[in-house]
C-alpha cells in the first residue's frame, strides 16, 4: 500500500509541467556551477601548487649565505585549494591564500579574493550547495505546499481515508513520494562530483571520497528533514494560500534573514579585538614578560648565566657556542609561546562566535546543513585555522633549525659574513605541505550542526507519527 | 481624478484590515530598523578603533615633545632625548609610527560595502611603505561571508520581496473571493481598478523606504540637506529599484494566472535577479579570472633587499641620487643614508608593480561591471555603495592618500638623514602639524 502511495505522488510530481521546469533549471544550475566550479577550483590549484613550488626553488637557489639571513629570507605557503571546495566554497573567497614565513615574526595570511573584488562578491558564488541548501528547499516547498489541500479541497482525501487507510500511512507516502523525486534532482548533481573526482584529488586529500559521502548524506537527510516539515505545515494549513504563504515566509526567514542576523548578533555578543590591540599586547608581553615581571633584558641576562655556567666559562668568548644562535632561537620560542597565548584567545572568539550559529542550527535546519557542508568541503574556520597553524609551525621548524645550525657550526671568533652554508642547508628544509583535517576532526568539530540534524529528523518523524492521525480531513 | 481616490482609498481600508499587510509591513519595517542600528553600531566600533589609535599617536608624540625639552646633563635623560631626535631612530627602533585613518563618509552606516574588508587605518614609519601596509583587520571570516545586515541590504533584498508578497494576488484575490464579477460589472475598467490597486500599493512600498530612509539618516546624524543632496539620491536609487520591481510584479499579473501560481513567479524572479545572476557572474567571473599573485612582490623586495644588504653601500645610492638629485652630496658610504635610501627604492619597485596587479584587477572587475546589468540588486548596492563611499574604490583612494602622506612624512626625515643632522624642536613642531 505505503509503495503505491509513494509512486502515486512521485508520479504526480514527475507530471507536473511547472516542476519538470523548474527541477530542470536547478539540475542544469547545478552542473554548470560543478563543472564551472571544478574548473576554476583546478586553474586555482595549479596556480597556488605552481607559486609554491616556485618560492621553494627559489629558497633553494638563494646562494651561499648566513643561516639567519636564509631565516630572514624566509619562505612562503600557500593555501592549498581544498578538493570539495567546487562543491561549497565556504568562506573562501575572504580568507588570505598566502603567508610570508620568516625570522622574528609572525606574519598575517594575506590577500583575499574578496579584497580585489567589487561588490558583486559579496552576492555569493554559485555552488552545488547555494542550489542544494537554498533553491531546492524552494522547490520542495512548491511540491508540498498544496499536498494535502488539494485533495481535501477535492474532496479526495475523506474518500482515501473512507477506503480505510491511515492518515499516518498516506503522510509517509506524501512524504516518501516527495522525497523519490528531491533524489532524483539530487542525482546528476552528485554523479557529475563523483566523476569530478579524479586521481589527483585523492592524491592531495586522502579521505576525500569518505568526506564526499559524509556530505551526500547530510544533504539527503537535510532534504528530508525539510520536506517532513513541509508536508507537516501544509497538512494542518487550512487552505493552499495560506500554506505557501507561511511556508514561503518560513523560507525566507530562515535562508535570508536569519543567517545573516545569527551572525550578526554573534559578532555582537562577543566582540572581535582590534588587531592594534592583539600587536599591542604581544609586543608588551615579549618585552616585559608573560606575567610582567620578566622582561626581555633579565630573561636574557639570566639565560646568558645558564649557558655559561653549563659550559663552565665566564664570558661568551670563551664558549664553545654560538651564543647569538641560542639566544635568537630563545627569543623566537618565548615570542612564540606569546602569540600563540594571544592567537587562541582570538581563535576561542571567533570559535565562540560561529558555535553562536551552530546552536542556532537547532532552530533553523538551514544553518545545520551550511555549516556541516562548509566544514566537510574544507572551506570552513576550522580549515582556515589549521592551515594558519601548519604553516606557522613550519615557519617554526626550518627558522629553528638555521638558529641550531647558527649555534652550533657558526663558531664565535668568526665573522657573520664569514660563516656561510649553502644548498645542501636549503635542501634539508623540505617544501611546505599541509594535511587538511581528517573527516572525524570535522565531524567532532561540528557536532552540534550533526545533532541538529539528527534532533530535527528525529523530532519531525515522531510529530509526524503523533500528529498525523489528526489531520483534517474536510 | 475623484473616482481614483475613492477607489484607493477604499482599496486602502481593506488592506489594512487585513492582518497579513500589518505583518509583511511589520517584518519590513523591523528589518529596516534593525539594519539602522546595527548600521549605527558597525561604525561606532569603526570610529572607536580609529579614536584609539589617533590617541594612542597623540600620547606618543606629546612623549617626544616632552623629551625634546630635556635636561640632556642629567644621566637619565640622555638616551630619551636622543629618541626624540634622532630622525633615524635608537637601534632598530624607529623614531616614530604615524597613523592614517581611513575615516568614516557620512552615510557609511547606511551601506558597510567593502569597508569591513580593509583595515581602517594604517600604522607605519618612514621605511618602506609597502610592507608595512600588508596587514588586515581582524575579522570573523563567517562574518565577512555572511555581510553586513545593514540598511542598503533591507531595501536590495527585502523590498523586492516586499513588492512581490503586496502584488501577486493583485488581480487573483478579486477572482478567487468571487469579487471579480462584480467588479467587471462596474462601469469603471477592470483595468483601472487594478492599476490603482497597484498603485496604492507602490506609493506604500516607496512611503516606507521614505520612513526609513529618513529614520536612518537621523538616526546616524546624516544631514538630509546637505549639498551633496545624497538623501535625494538614495531615495531616487531606492525609488527607481522598487519600480523595477513593481513592474515586473506588473506583468506577472497582467498573465491573470493563480494566486499561487503568482507568487510562485514573483519569488522565482527575485530568485533570478537578486541571487542567481549575481552568483553565475561570480561563478564565471571571479571563479575562473585569475587574480594577481601578490606575494610575487613580497618576494621581490626581499630579493631586491637581499641585493642591497651584499652589495657595497653605492649600489643603492647611486641609483637613489639619480632619482632625487637633491639629496646628492656625493656620499656613496654612509649607512643610515644608504639605509633609508633602500626604502625609496623598494616602494618605487613595489609601486611599480602594485600598479600591474591593479591593472589585472581592473581587467577583471569591468568584465562583471560590463554584465551587472543583468544583476539589478547587485547594481543597486554597488550604486548605494559608491554613493556612501564605502567601496573598493573609496579604499583605494585612502591607500592613495596613506602614500601621499609617508612621503611628506619622508621629505623632513630625508632632509636631516642626508645632512646627518638632528630634528629640532621646530621639526618636532613641523612634524606634529602633519598629524
Amino acid at each position: 500500500m505505503l509503495k503505491l502511495l509513494i509512486k502515486k505522488e512521485f508520479l504526480n510530481a514527475l507530471r507536473d509541467t511547472r516542476l519538470q521546469v523548474s527541477g530542470g533549471i536547478l539540475i542544469v544550475l547545478m552542473l554548470t556551477a560543478v563543472l564551472v566550479g571544478k574548473q576554476g577550483q583546478n586553474q586555482l590549484q595549479k596556480e597556488r601548487a605552481k607559486a609554491q613550488s616556485a618560492m621553494y626553488d627559489k629558497w633553494l637557489n638563494q646562494g651561499e649565505k648566513h643561516p639567519h639571513s636564509a631565516a630572514h629570507y624566509g619562505q612562503f605557503a600557500f593555501k592549498p585549494k581544498p578538493v570539495l571546495s567546487f562543491l561549497d566554497v565556504g568562506l573562501d573567497n575572504y580568507t588570505g591564500i598566502s603567508v610570508f614565513l620568516e625570522a622574528h615574526k609572525q606574519n598575517e595570511i594575506l590577500f583575499s579574493a574578496a579584497q580585489d573584488s567589487n561588490g558583486m562578491t559579496r552576492f555569493g558564488e554559485m555552488t552545488a550547495s547555494l542550489v542544494l541548501q537554498v533553491l531546492l528547499p524552494l522547490l520542495i516547498i512548491f511540491l508540498t505546499f498544496n499536498i494535502f489541500s488539494k485533495e481535501r479541497e477535492e474532496g479526495t482525501l475523506k474518500l482515501i481515508h473512507a477506503q480505510g487507510l491511515s492518515m499516518r500511512k498516506l503522510f509517509m507516502g506524501k512524504v516518501w513520494g516527495t522525497y523519490l523525486m528531491v533524489l532524483l534532482i539530487f542525482l546528476p548533481v552528485i554523479l557529475l562530483a563523483y566523476l569530478l573526482l579524479d586521481r589527483q584529488s585523492s592524491s592531495l586529500d586522502s579521505e576525500v571520497l569518505l568526506k564526499f559521502l559524509t556530505l551526500t548524506g547530510s544533504y539527503a537527510i537535510y532534504f528530508l528533514v525539510f520536506i517532513l516539515l513541509c508536508v507537516l505545515i501544509s497538512a494542518f494549513a487550512k487552505n493552499s494560500g495560506f500554506s505557501l504563504l507561511t511556508l514561503m515566509g518560513l523560507w525566507i526567514a530562515s535562508c535570508v534573514i536569519l543567517p545573516k542576523a545569527t551572525t550578526n548578533l554573534a559578532d555582537k555578543v562577543y566582540s572581535t579585538p582590534s588587531q592594534f590591540d592583539f600587536k599591542n599586547t604581544v609586543k608588551s608581553k615579549v618585552k616585559n614578560g608573560i606575567d610582567g615581571h620578566n622582561p626581555s633584558d633579565e630573561r636574557l641576562a639570566s639565560l646568558k648565566q645558564e649557558v655559561l655556567d653549563e659550559h663552565g666559562v665566564k664570558t661568551i668568548e670563551e664558549l664553545p657556542v654560538n651564543w647569538s644562535g641560542i639566544a635568537m632561537q630563545a627569543g623566537e620560542e618565548y615570542t612564540d609561546q606569546v602569540y600563540d597565548a594571544e592567537f587562541s584567545k582570538i581563535e576561542d572568539i571567533f570559535n565562540r562566535q560561529n558555535r553562536f550559529s551552530e546552536w542556532a542550527s537547532f532552530i533553523n535546519p538551514y544553518l545545520a546543513i551550511r555549516n556541516l557542508s562548509m566544514a566537510l568541503s574544507g572551506t570552513d574556520f576550522q580549515h582556515h585555522v589549521a592551515f594558519a597553524k601548519a604553516a606557522e609551525n613550519y615557519r617554526r621548524d626550518f627558522v629553528k633549525k638555521m638558529n641550531k645550525d647558527m649555534e652550533v657550526n657558526h663558531k664565535p671568533g668568526v665573522a657573520y659574513s664569514d660563516y656561510n652554508v649553502g644548498e645542501q642547508m636549503w635542501a634539508s628544509i623540505e617544501p611546505f605541505e599541509y594535511d587538511l583535517p581528517s573527516t572525524s576532526s570535522i565531524i567532532s568539530n561540528q557536532w552540534r550542526s550533526v545533532t541538529a540534524l539528527a534532533v530535527w529528523l528525529i523530532a519531525l518523524f515522531f510529530s509526524a507519527s503523533l500528529y498525523a492521525p489528526k489531520i483534517p480531513k474536510l | 481624478m475623484k473616482q481614483l481616490f475613492h477607489i484607493l482609498s477604499f482599496e486602502w481600508k481593506n488592506l489594512w484590515r487585513s492582518n497579513t499587510l500589518k505583518v509583511m509591513l511589520l517584518v519590513v519595517f523591523g528589518a529596516g530598523i534593525y539594519g539602522i542600528y546595527f548600521g549605527k553600531f558597525e561604525m561606532d566600533k569603526q570610529e572607536a578603533r580609529i579614536l584609539q589609535v589617533q590617541q594612542y599617536e597623540r600620547q606618543q608624540f606629546d612623549s617626544l615633545l616632552t623629551w625634546v625639552n630635556l635636561d640632556t646633563s642629567l644621566v637619565g635623560n640622555k638616551e630619551k632625548y636622543q629618541k626624540a631626535v634622532s630622525p633615524i631612530g635608537s637601534g632598530w627602533n624607529k623614531h616614530f609610527t604615524y597613523y592614517l585613518a581611513h575615516e568614516a563618509p557620512p552615510a557609511a552606516g547606511l551601506c558597510l560595502g567593502q569597508r569591513d574588508l580593509f583595515p581602517v587605518y594604517y600604522g607605519f614609519n618612514v621605511t618602506d611603505l609597502a610592507r608595512q601596509v600588508n596587514t588586515g583587520e581582524l575579522a570573523n571570516p563567517m562574518k565577512l561571508l555572511t555581510g553586513n545586515f545593514d540598511l542598503s541590504y533591507v531595501f536590495v533584498f527585502l523590498f523586492p520581496l516586499l513588492v512581490v508578497a503586496l502584488f501577486y494576488n493583485l488581480y487573483a484575490s478579486e477572482k478567487e473571493g468571487g469579487t471579480l464579477s462584480l467588479l467587471q460589472s462596474q462601469s469603471t475598467a477592470l483595468r483601472k481598478i487594478i492599476l490603482s490597486k497597484g498603485l496604492l500599493r507602490l506609493f506604500i512600498v516607496w512611503g516606507l523606504a521614505v520612513i526609513l530612509l529618513l529614520l536612518g539618516f537621523l538616526f546616524q546624524g546624516i544631514s538630509i540637506g546637505g549639498k551633496s543632496l545624497l538623501f535625494v539620491q538614495w531615495l531616487l536609487i531606492i525609488f527607481a529599484y522598487v519600480m523595477i520591481w513593481t513592474v515586473i510584479m506588473g506583468c506577472v499579473v497582467s498573465l491573470r494566472l493563480q494566486s499561487s501560481l503568482s507568487a510562485m513567479l514573483g519569488l522565482g524572479f527575485w530568485l533570478v535577479f537578486t541571487l542567481i545572476t549575481p552568483a553565475l557572474l561570480n561563478l564565471f567571473v571571479l571563479a575562473n579570472e585569475p587574480l594577481p599573485n601578490r606575494a610575487e612582490m613580497i618576494h621581490t623586495l626581499r630579493t631586491m633587499n637581499g641585493e642591497n644588504w651584499d652589495n657595497p653601500k653605492s649600489f643603492v645610492l647611486e641609483r637613489f641620487y639619480e632619482e632625487s638629485p637633491e639629496y646628492n652630496d656625493g656620499d656613496t658610504v654612509d649607512f643610515s643614508k644608504w639605509y633609508y635610501a633602500s626604502f625609496t627604492l623598494l616602494d618605487k619597485e613595489a609601486n611599480a608593480l602594485n600598479k600591474e596587479y591593479e591593472i589585472q584587477v581592473n581587467k577583471r572587475n569591468a568584465l562583471l561591471e560590463e554584465w551587472e546589468w543583468i544583476a539589478p540588486a547587485a547594481m543597486v548596492h554597488e550604486k548605494l555603495s559608491e554613493l556612501s563611499d564605502t567601496n573598493r574604490e573609496s579604499h583605494l583612494r585612502f591607500v592613495q592618500e596613506v602614500h601621499d602622506y609617508h612621503k611628506s612624512l619622508k621629505e623632513l626625515y630625508y632632509a636631516r638623514i642626508f645632512e646627518k643632522g638632528q630634528f629640532t624642536v621646530q621639526d618636532l613642531k613641523t612634524l606634529e602639524k602633519l598629524l
